[in-house]
Parts: C-alpha cells; structure tokens; sequence
C-alpha cells in the first residue's frame, strides 16, 4: 500500500489521503458500500464501479460458507468471480460468527462454532481467517478479533481486548510468511468497548505493531452505544492512531455519523445502510431520508433528487413511479440503492473537496443546516464538532435537541 | 373522465410484409417477414422495428429486475407491453399526469426512439377469472382488488398516456365457454366494445383482440364482423371509415385464456407437457380468425409457451410479434436461455458442459440452481460467444454454423452477462477522483472503438450465477433477465435471417427445414423449467420472506441443512413471487 496525505483540514483533524493498492487508487475519506455474498444487492460490478465506487466490502463468513474457498481459488479469487476489478476489502469473519451464530465460544485458539454444513464443531483461528482472506484475495484483510456486544461490561470486555491484541500477533505472523503482504495490506482492529481506559491500553498495544499492520479501524461500536460515547471513542482512537496509516471506523454508515467521523480524522467507513435501506423504501438525501412508500411522494413526479448524477435521478426516475414499484419491484430496489450509493459518495466526495480547499467547517455547518435546521441539531453532535474546533450554533438560529438524531421519515404529515 | 381531452397521437403505425409482398390465399398463413414503422410527428425520431420480433413484458410498468442503465443496454427491448390496471390504485392514475408529448415513455423511462409501447388495461397473461365486465365498464385487477374501469375513463386515460398501440380493452369473449353464442349476438358486442375504443384512439393505432374462444365458427363470425360495412350510429362513429377494419393496425391473441379454453392446464409462461404441443390445436384457431381479414396487418401473440411453438405460429399461422414472457420467467426462476436457430451445422456433440439432454435433445436452457454448475466457469450459453473472445479462442469455434451469417462460429451474445462492458464513464464525486478513474486517452478510446470485443471484460460465469441463486441475491435475476432477452432476440434474428434467404440455396433447408431440425435439437419439454422452479422455491422458502418466522418454528440445526442444500419443492407448492426482496447483510 501506498499511503499519502494530501491535505489537512486547518480546523478539525478531517484530512484528504491518497490509498494506491493493487487495484488501483481510492481516494480518502471515503466510504465502503459492502457486497456481502460478492454482489451489491441487486446490482453488477459494473455499475457499481460506474458510480464513483473504487472500493467495497465483502464478508469473510458468507463467502467461506458460499461458495466456499475452493471455488474462489479456483475462479482464481473475489475479484474475478464477481467481476470487481477495483479495490476489496474483506473482514475477518469475526464479527459475523458471533453475530450470526447461537453456537460459537471463544477459546484461546480461535473461535468454535456449528458448522452451518454439517453442524459439527469447527474452528476458526487468526491464521486460518487470514488463509481465507488470502485466497479470497482482498487488497485489505482485518485481523481476526475478539468481539463482543457493544454493550457488555465487566471482565469479558478487557478479555476480549487482549486476546485480539494477542490475535493480532498471531495475524501478523502468518500474513508476514504468506509472501501475500505485497499485494494483500493487514489492518488492526482496535477493540475495548466504551472502556476509555482500555481503548487506550489496546491502542498502546497494537501501535507497538505498527509495522505489522497497514491501516487500523476501530471495532466495537456502532452497537447500540449512547451516540456521545460514540463520538468520544472515536476521537480518542482516531487521535492517537498513526498519522502515516488510514483509519477505518467499521459499521458506520448515517451521514451525520460519517461527517462526524471525518472530522475526527477517520478515513475510511463501511455499512449496509445505504443499500438495506433502499430496499425498504428509503432514498437518502441532504435534507435527510425519504421514505417513498408514504402516499406523500406516490403521485410527486420529481426525481428523489434533481441535483443528483446517480442513474436514477439523472434519468428521471419520479418518486411516484419509486413508489409504484418500491418492495413489490427488485427493479426499485436498484435504483434506490444506485442513488444510496452515489449519495453516500456524492456525501464524502464533497468533503475531500473542501478539505482540499480548506473549507471543510464551512462544509460541516452547511451540511448541518440542510440536514436538521427543521429539526435542531443533535448535542452529541454540536459537542462532537465543539471537540475539533467548529461551533455548529456560531450565527444560527437553531435549537439543540437530544436524542441520537437518526432522521427518519415516518409519516406523511412530516 | 368524462371531460378527457381529446386524443391527439404523436405518432402513427404502418407495417409492411417484406416477404412475401403480395398476399395470395396460399401464402396468408405462411412465415413472413415485416416492418413496423411509427412515425413521430412530434420530431423525435421514427422508429422502425423488423418482424417476427419479441415483445418485452412488464410488470407495474417496468421490466422486472432491470435498473434503468440495464434495460437501456438491452437492445433486445423494442415493443414493449404494458398492462394498465396496476395504475388504478392510484386516483387519477399516476402516467395520465405525467404531461408532455409522450407521457408513458416519460414516466416508465422507454425512450420514444427506441421502443413502442402496447398499452393494454388488463395483463393478458393473467388467468385469474375477474367479475364479469358490465355494460359500461371493464373488470380489472390491482393491488388493492378488482377495480371496475368505465369505458369513458380508459379512453381519457389512453388519450393522457398517448401509447403506441392500444389492443382493444378487453377480451370477454374469450373468457366465456365458447358457444353458444351466436355469431349475431357476438357480432353486435364486439362492436359495440371495438368502435368506443377505435374512437378513442388514433383509428391506425388500434389493435383488436381476435375473440371467439375456441370456436372456430365463433372466431371466424368475430373476424367478418370487423370487415363488414357499418350503417347508422356506428357508422357515424368510425367516419370516414367504411368498416371497423379499416382502422386497426393489427390482431391480437391471448394464448393464455386460449389455451384454458381449450381445456390445457399448461403453466403459465411455460411449455406445457412435452407430448402434448397444443401449436397443433391453437393455429387452426388463429387461422380462422386471420382468414377473412386482409393480410398485410400485424400479428401479435401473447404467452406463447416455447421457441417450439412461436416457430410453429411462425410457420403455420404468421405470426409477427410474440411476447416474450416465458423466457423472462425462465430468468425468474434461474435459468439461462441456451439456443439458437438455425441449429448449427454440424450438430454439436452433446457433451459435458452442454445443457441436459433428454432423449438426445437438449434443454433450451440451464437450471443455474443445479450444483453441477457451482464450479463452472464458463459463460452462460455454450450457443453464443462471449463477447471478450474472439472465433479463434472460442471452445466451440468447432461449431459450423449455417451459413446465412456468413460467419463459422457462433454469435456473440450482447447482454450485460455475457459481453460485460467496463464503464463508459464514472461519477466524479470530487476534483481528486480522476485520480481513481483516469480518464480514458484518446489513443485508448481508438483503440476501443477499432476492436470493440476486446474491450469487453470476461463473462460472468455459471458458477457465479449458482451462487447469487443460493445466496438469493437479485443480481442473478438482472443478469438472466438481459441474457434470456437477447438469446430470444438472437433467435429471432435468426428466423429473420432464415427467411431473408433464397430458397433453396446452398447449404439452406430452408425455413421449414430448420424448424424441424429445431424441433429434433432441442426439447420442448419444460422439465429443466420445473427443476428450477422447485430450487427456486426452496431457496426462496430458505433465505426470502417470511424466513424469521419459519426459523422460529423450527430448530436451528435444520434450518441451515435447509439452507445450504436448497429442497426440492414439488412444482406449484409455492406462492411467493419470485423477486421477493430479503436482507440477509450483516
């Protein structure tokens, strides 16, 4: 990997980089649209590509499971049975084993759970994830890692931390004797739940193993947390993580969230959302989501957004013919996870540009003000910029509302 | 609706036999060749299109599984059906506030240049009996029940839509058990019915629907009924037009109400049983209805079952236009359309890698759900070329195709599957993204344009295809839909080139020769339609709606054998559609 920062927010810590991997150039921050079983919901690699994407995500466990590690070797890897020739990124299958399975127990070894096969007992160790993600042939692999429940407390947590710090080594290893370094980049996970003080012992550790690693994103969150711890781990994290590796906040995806995260000096960002929630019914846009299912939009013959490039709205696509075929249509679900896509990086995309201008706070409160200035602004979110050097409130006339912020659109009458 | 502007058409409807051009009695039901031309007034372009041809099926207005951008790629999209009734859930349906001179092509995004659209209010391959239709309203279905459409408010909503075509509203004859009925009685309903509907429209615009049922005595009276001189009030209504006749562009026939009629229980969408070809039984009934009227207008048949039979209604009968919804359906379920017509010569060997054979046939198409293909890595249709290789790195370049193409190897299939074409262009999201997506030089783009296969990226495979299929993902439908459309296509493009030829020129069996050898090469049977159809739906049982509440009731350790190894479900034990949406993410 080649890693170069471009610019630097004067504000806050949001920055402008340049990642050149195997499958060419992404540019950061970005974020990741994830291809859980080697496809985007719905969509080609092709048109995924055509929309601005140069970099996803598939999911270590799925592919494991199908088609399973001898047909990617032999289709000779992910990139070429999907049809992907731009930057992949795969988990550990960590996540998803605990998540997933009723049956899995974390032992010192790996993680034993119910084959989905067969039902027997079986093991997933960090060098076996990593054998997996080499075959799979990502440009980044994450380190198998201990995970718990967002929300758990008490020993198990600090367990976990250091187990996957221990994990990481035993990553490492096998990655470093795989001869794949040059082309596959390992990243570390760095865990300890809403602990502060073992976030910090976990950073300190897996910052002793930098040169092991290629990047670092921050596990563990994005689970049911209060939205001000939230903010705060990743300040903390993305504070203290190497300026020279990208940082990668794992499961984020709201685009409150996602801004936030920039401006914390986080990189890189991955979550279904954007494409689960198309399939609903929901379209994403800068004065938040709409919800095409409700009668307000079945006879409105404008485009989700008139500004946007995405193949939906420049094409002309109205809300009512959306809402004509939304959940009853596959053919819906792909246009509005065509343009949740391209909003998510029509969202990013404008912040490397005025990062790169050095209007990044301008770009923060505007986003801001479209977003909630029906609805006042979320403290956590006031406080979060407050913690980096931009006053959302400075000359507006907008209140301050608790709660998480998520914007929805529930009714009609809204 | 009784204030619906008037209809004022943007453009009109003309087809011309190429082959044969003059309409002996004894070449009025052979093959023929034609064009359909629309002229549109409003300068955008003409649009002409070559018969016999397919016509692509829709559902609630778009066709299933294509985002824009892919249906846009599919060239094999040109006529285009559209039943109306879904709109009615709406009040005033949606399409009629559109505006503009071409408000359906504008609102469901078919461009006028490009594609000709058929606006019927009922789905004709819907079988499900609805409440009789009144005096002065027609029965439809919605999703929220039966709506009774007026015959004031279709004609206003034909006139805000400004289709292409407009098959006469309804088939109630056909609905009915065939006579008793009086060929008078069904004379003075039909045209009733008919002249509201010609009157609504621009008169070249209509297509009517050939009723009758399976009478040949009914359908023959239906027939002369359209030719015969109008007197009195309905004269008036049709003025200048001496006949009903004289203002329709074409006929219509729905061979799913057809074939209920005839007492055949064939699925829908796919062939019925393989000893039991009900072409032999269908075509003396469209015959009849086709003999007393002029030859030179178009034929268009809705739900044929097969290749098998739309080459028989070529043959026997003349049929231009044929939807081509079972090879849509066939993508519904998983499987990838493999055929061509003419059958190469030499006949391939049937060896591996080739679709099920039954009986020295093989099958028109690949159940994709089979586990024979979880590892095979070839393109969708051993009939057709990618379009990355060229004749001399093609596996079956042995094959020797007629040749009328002028070419020994086989086609190129153009869809989005098999010739996968990198993008043409990215969206930039900010002034760094050139730095991902270097813009193309303009030596690269020569190149490009001087050898457009090589700029095609590899196919996706079978293997990949099996595994969207298992993991339930809707790509594998987008994929097959293209795929099948554009193998029909190519068959059709086949029968063209068949027909274009001299006969009995060399190497040339000519046209009937070639649907025989067709008919010996492939099987007509559905069985690879029904294999994947039970995959289907226990894959769909597995891992589509409704799965939380199923796993609830079951333990876990069954649920994942469920999963992975996909139970047979007996054919028609499922209810769910085929594109139910699932989330499986993580």
């Amino acid at each position: 990997m080649e890693f170069e920062v471009l610019a630097r927010c004067p504000t806050t810590k949001a920055r402008v980089c340049k990642m050149t991997l195997a499958h060419g150039v992404t540019m950061l921050p970005t974020f990741m649209p994830v291809a859980t079983q080697a496809a985007i919901k719905g969509l080609t690699a092709q048109q995924v590509e055509s929309l601005g994407v140069s970099l996803i995500l598939n999911n270590t466990y799925h592919l494991n499971l199908r088609p399973g590690i001898k047909i990617l070797e032999d289709a000779g890897g992910a990139h070429r049975f999907q049809g992907w020739t731009r930057n992949l990124l795969t988990d550990s299958g960590g996540f998803q084993l605990v998540s997933l399975s009723k049956f899995t127990t974390i032992t010192e070894e790996g993680a034993l759970f119910a084959s989905p096969f067969t039902g027997e007992p079986t093991m997933l160790t960090p060098e076996e994830s990593i054998s997996i993600q080499h075959t799979i042939g990502a440009d980044i692999i994450m380190q198998l890692d201990d995970v718990v429940s967002t929300l758990t407390i008490g020993p198990r947590v600090e367990e976990a931390m250091e187990r996957s710090v221990r994990w990481l080594d035993r990553c490492i290893a096998h990655h470093d004797a795989s001869g794949k370094k040059g082309v596959q980049n390992l990243f570390a996970i760095v865990q300890g739940g809403i602990d502060v003080s073992l976030r910090d012992r976990c950073l300190d550790e897996m910052i002793k193993r930098r040169d092991g690693v290629a990047g670092y994103a921050i596990g563990g969150l994005s689970g049911g947390e209060a939205k001000d711890t939230f903010w705060r781990i990743i300040k903390q994290c993305a504070d203290r993580l190497p300026d020279d590796r990208p940082r990668y906040a794992m499961g984020i995806g709201f685009a409150e969230d996602l801004l936030v995260c920039v401006a914390l000096g986080v990189d890189m960002a991955d979550c279904v959302f954007p494409t689960r929630t198309a399939r609903f019914g929901i379209a994403l846009t800068f004065t938040g989501p709409i919800n095409l299912k409700l009668q307000k939009h079945a006879k409105d013959l404008n485009p989700i957004d008139k500004d946007c490039p995405c193949p939906t709205c420049s094409d002309g696509v109205s809300r009512a013919l959306l809402s004509h075929i939304i959940t009853l249509e596959t053919a819906a679900s792909h246009a509005v996870t065509q343009h949740n896509i391209a909003f998510q990086a029509r969202l990013m995309g404008r912040a490397r540009d005025a990062i790169m201008a050095g209007a990044f706070p301008a770009y923060l409160r505007k986003f801001f003000k479209d977003y909630y200035g029906d609805v006042g602004y979320p403290e956590w979110i006031v406080n979060a910029l407050r913690s980096v050097g931009v006053d959302l409130l400075e000359g507006e006339d907008v209140e301050v509302v608790q709660g998480d912020g998520a914007k929805w659109e529930y009714s009609d009458k809204s | 609706m009784a204030n619906a502007p008037s209809p004022s058409p943007t453009s009109s409807f003309s087809f011309d036999l190429t082959r044969p051009t003059e309409t002996s009695s004894s070449s009025r039901f052979g093959p023929r060749l034609g064009k359909a031309r629309l002229v549109r007034t409003d300068g955008s372009p003409d649009l002409t299109i070559e018969t016999p041809g397919l016509l692509t099926t829709t559902s609630r207005g778009i066709v299933p599984h294509l985002s824009r951008d892919h249906h846009r790629r599919t060239a094999a999209i040109r006529w285009v059906g559209l039943p109306f009734e879904t709109f009615l859930e709406q009040v005033p349906p949606v399409p009629t506030l559109q505006g503009g001179p071409h408000p359906l092509h504008t609102f469901l995004g078919y461009p006028p240049a490009r594609n000709t659209l058929v606006l019927s209010l009922r789905d004709p391959a819907c079988a499900k009996q609805l409440p009789p239709n009144g005096k002065d309203h027609i029965s439809a279905l919605s999703l929220r029940g039966v709506r009774k459409v007026s015959k004031d408010e279709w004609r206003g909503y034909v006139a805000a839509c400004n289709p292409d075509l407009v098959p006469r509203a309804l088939h109630r004859m056909a609905r009915r058990p065939p006579p008793p009925i009086p060929p008078t009685q069904s004379q003075s309903q039909s045209d009733t019915t008919t002249t509201d509907t010609t009157a609504a429209t621009h008169p070249l615009n209509v297509l009517v629907h050939m009723a009758g049922g399976a009478s040949i005595p009914a359908r023959t009276a239906f027939a002369e009924s359209l030719t015969e001189p109008l007197y009195g009030p309905d004269a008036a209504l049709v003025q200048p037009l001496a006949t009903l006749d004289q203002g329709v562009a074409g006929y219509t026939f729905d061979l799913v109400p057809l074939r209920n009629a005839l007492g055949s229980a064939a699925p829908l969408g796919l062939a019925s049983a393989p000893d039991t070809p009900d072409t032999a039984a269908l075509a003396p009934l469209l015959r009849a209805s086709l003999a007393p009227l002029p030859a030179t207008k178009l034929r268009l048949a809705n739900s044929p079952a097969s290749p098998h039979e739309i080459l028989r209604l070529v043959r026997d009968v003349g049929v231009d236009v044929f939807d081509a919804a079972w090879a849509q359906g066939a993508a519904d379920i998983g499987v990838a359309l493999d055929f061509v017509f003419p059958v190469p010569v030499p006949v391939p060997d049937a060896g591996s890698g080739l679709p099920d054979t039954e009986g020295g046939k093989i099958d028109l198409g690949h159940n994709l759900y089979d586990d024979r293909y979880a590892s095979d890595f070839s393109r969708l249709a051993d009939s057709l070329r990618a379009g990355n290789t060229n004749a001399q790195s093609t596996p079956t370049s042995t094959f020797i195709s007629t040749s009328l193409s002028g070419s020994d190897s086989p086609a190129i299939c153009p869809c989005a599957a098999c010739s996968p074409l990198p993008p043409t262009a990215h969206i930039a999201h900010s002034n760094l993204d050139a730095l991902s997506f270097p813009p193309k030089t303009n030596a690269d783009a020569d190149a490009d344009a001087a050898l457009p296969r090589q700029s095609c990226l590899p196919p996706f495979s079978r293997a990949y295809i099996h595994h969207l299929l298992h993991t339930h993902e809707m790509s594998a439908h987008a994929l097959l839909v293209m795929h099948n459309l554009a193998v029909l296509d190519a068959f059709f493009a086949g029968v063209r080139a068949v027909l274009r030829s001299k006969p009995k020129s060399a190497s040339s069996f000519g046209f009937a020769g070639e649907v025989e050898r067709f008919v010996r090469r492939y099987e007509e049977g559905a069985g690879v339609f029904e294999r994947a159809r039970g995959m289907w739906a226990g894959v769909d049982r597995a891992r589509g709606k409704g799965r939380l509440g199923r796993e609830r009731a079951k333990n876990a350790p069954a649920v994942a054998e469920t999963l992975i190894l996909g139970d047979l479900v007996p054919v028609g034990e499922t209810t769910l559609p085929p594109d139910t949406i699932i989330d499986l993410e993580v």
